[in-house]
């Protein structure tokens, strides 16, 4: 079974809980592991753009679910891609 | 060609093949800690860890690993080293554990009854669940003797008895005051099956009403029986993953554990961004985030307390930033008679296999 990260930005508030959350995200730029939105793109796997997220770049995505436990309205899950 | 059968059902799976001799590989998703030893050993890449991150924090619902039967060819290799018996090989109906010509992970949990007592720290503590207790306290009433009085006409229904004993064991029968009947209790009332004689009633009641003589205090405690404590340690040993917990915290060391591999946790606190995914993975509870002694001091983002590692990798499996590595040094095996094996088990020694990136599997 293969599953991948899937994003509903329909339902996305744009709090952005999710690109600070994200482990991978605040790895690759003090930024976002002090909390703070990236304004600029370091190879992050979410983003916030125009008010909803955005996957970026899933190769380094592992898979942990953090961004989804911190999502307040389940816009984030991860889901069979086979 | 004889073909693999492959059978699913829940999460659990079960490859089958039935050519000369019967083989039969099972799979037991409940009893997977997802530490991917199957995945890393598995000679023809037949096994694929799954999500297990996602998995265990119940965003995923999913086996924690998948077989390819198209590729296995049922060798048992996976099943020997499986930690916790999730997967089993069973060849013409006896388990590859059974067969003597097989290697054997050697891990055991060996409970000595006799020296319990019952206090039900091991229960409290093993992360799996695998140890109860139960125990059944003597009486009370049993332990203590001595006697209680209350001279109803000096009592004065102040209640204060009743608020002060410790074993709730006096009471006032409360009455609603009318014109009619002024008293505000219609009785006083001693259960002498929790009353322990302390006197703390004597010495608060305001008017002397209640005379209390222990007996246990002048005479010793000759007339009293023995206070005898019963009950049962039950331990469950499909659940048990060896981490030690309940011999480290036994006061009477009931509990010696055998560990199946030895090595070394390194964590990365550089690295480490607190996502919090393998302290919820650890089969052992080997993981958590320190709080700090005093205000103001920079503990450690991640916390380990190595004493109870089996050495799994599942950690460092689902870490995404890789901060945490697993180095396995020693491996508790029977003594492995096939060269191929020997290779296959050292090799389990080597740096944990780093779980594949998206770019590193072309996409997949």
């Amino acid at each position: 079974m293969s599953v991948e990260l899937v994003i509903y930005p329909e339902l996305c508030h744009g709090c952005g809980n999710c690109v600070v959350a994200c482990p991978v995200n605040a790895s690759k730029s003090t930024e976002i592991a002090g909390g703070k939105g990236p304004q600029e793109d370091v190879g992050q796997i979410l983003m916030v753009e125009d008010g909803a997220i955005k996957i970026k770049e899933l190769k380094d995505c592992n898979n942990c679910a953090t961004c989804i436990k911190a999502c307040p309205v389940n816009a984030i899950a991860m889901e069979d891609v086979e | 060609m004889v073909t693999n059968i492959k059978a699913t059902e829940d999460k659990n799976v079960s490859i089958k093949r039935e050519a000369e001799e019967k083989r039969e590989l099972c799979f037991k998703d409940e009893k997977c800690i997802g530490c991917g030893i199957c995945e890393q050993i598995c000679p023809l890449e037949a096994i694929e860890l799954g999500p297990v991150g996602a998995i265990v924090r119940g965003e995923v619902d999913a086996s924690k690993i998948s077989i390819d039967e198209n590729k296995c060819v049922l060798c048992g290799m996976c099943s020997v080293v499986c930690p916790v018996e999730a997967l089993d090989l069973i060849i013409d109906g006896k388990q590859i554990k059974e067969i003597e010509e097989y290697p054997k992970l050697i891990r055991s949990i060996t409970p000595e009854y006799d020296y319990c007592v019952y206090c039900g720290a091991c229960d409290t503590v093993c992360p799996q669940d695998a140890i109860k207790v139960m125990r059944q306290l003597p009486e009370r009433a049993k332990l203590v003797t001595g006697e209680i009085e209350v001279d109803k006409d000096k009592c004065i229904s102040c209640g204060m008895c009743e608020d002060m004993c410790p074993a709730e064991a006096i009471y006032l029968v409360k009455n609603i005051p009318t014109s009619s009947n002024f008293e505000i209790a219609s009785d006083i009332v001693v259960d002498k099956d929790k009353c322990v004689y302390c006197g703390i009633c004597k010495r608060i009641c305001p008017e002397d009403a209640i005379k209390v003589v222990c007996k246990v205090c002048p005479y010793g405690e000759y007339e009293i029986e023995e206070a005898e404590v019963k009950g049962d340690l039950i331990l469950n040993e499909d659940l048990c993953v060896n981490c030690g917990w309940c011999q480290e915290t036994c006061p009477k060391d009931v509990f010696v554990v055998e560990k199946p591999f030895e090595g070394e946790l390194i964590i990365d606190q550089e690295a480490c961004q607190g996502c919090k995914t393998c302290i919820e993975v650890c089969p052992c509870n080997v993981l958590s985030f320190p709080k700090p002694s005093e205000p103001g001091e920079i503990a450690d983002k991640l916390y380990k307390d190595e004493k109870y590692c089996i050495y799994c990798g599942a950690c460092q499996n689902v870490c995404p930033v890789s901060a945490i590595e697993v180095k396995r040094s020693g491996m508790n095996i029977t003594p492995i008679k096939s060269k191929a094996w020997q290779k296959a088990v050292e090799s389990l020694k080597e740096t944990l296999h780093k779980p594949k990136t998206k770019a590193e599997s072309g996409g997949k």
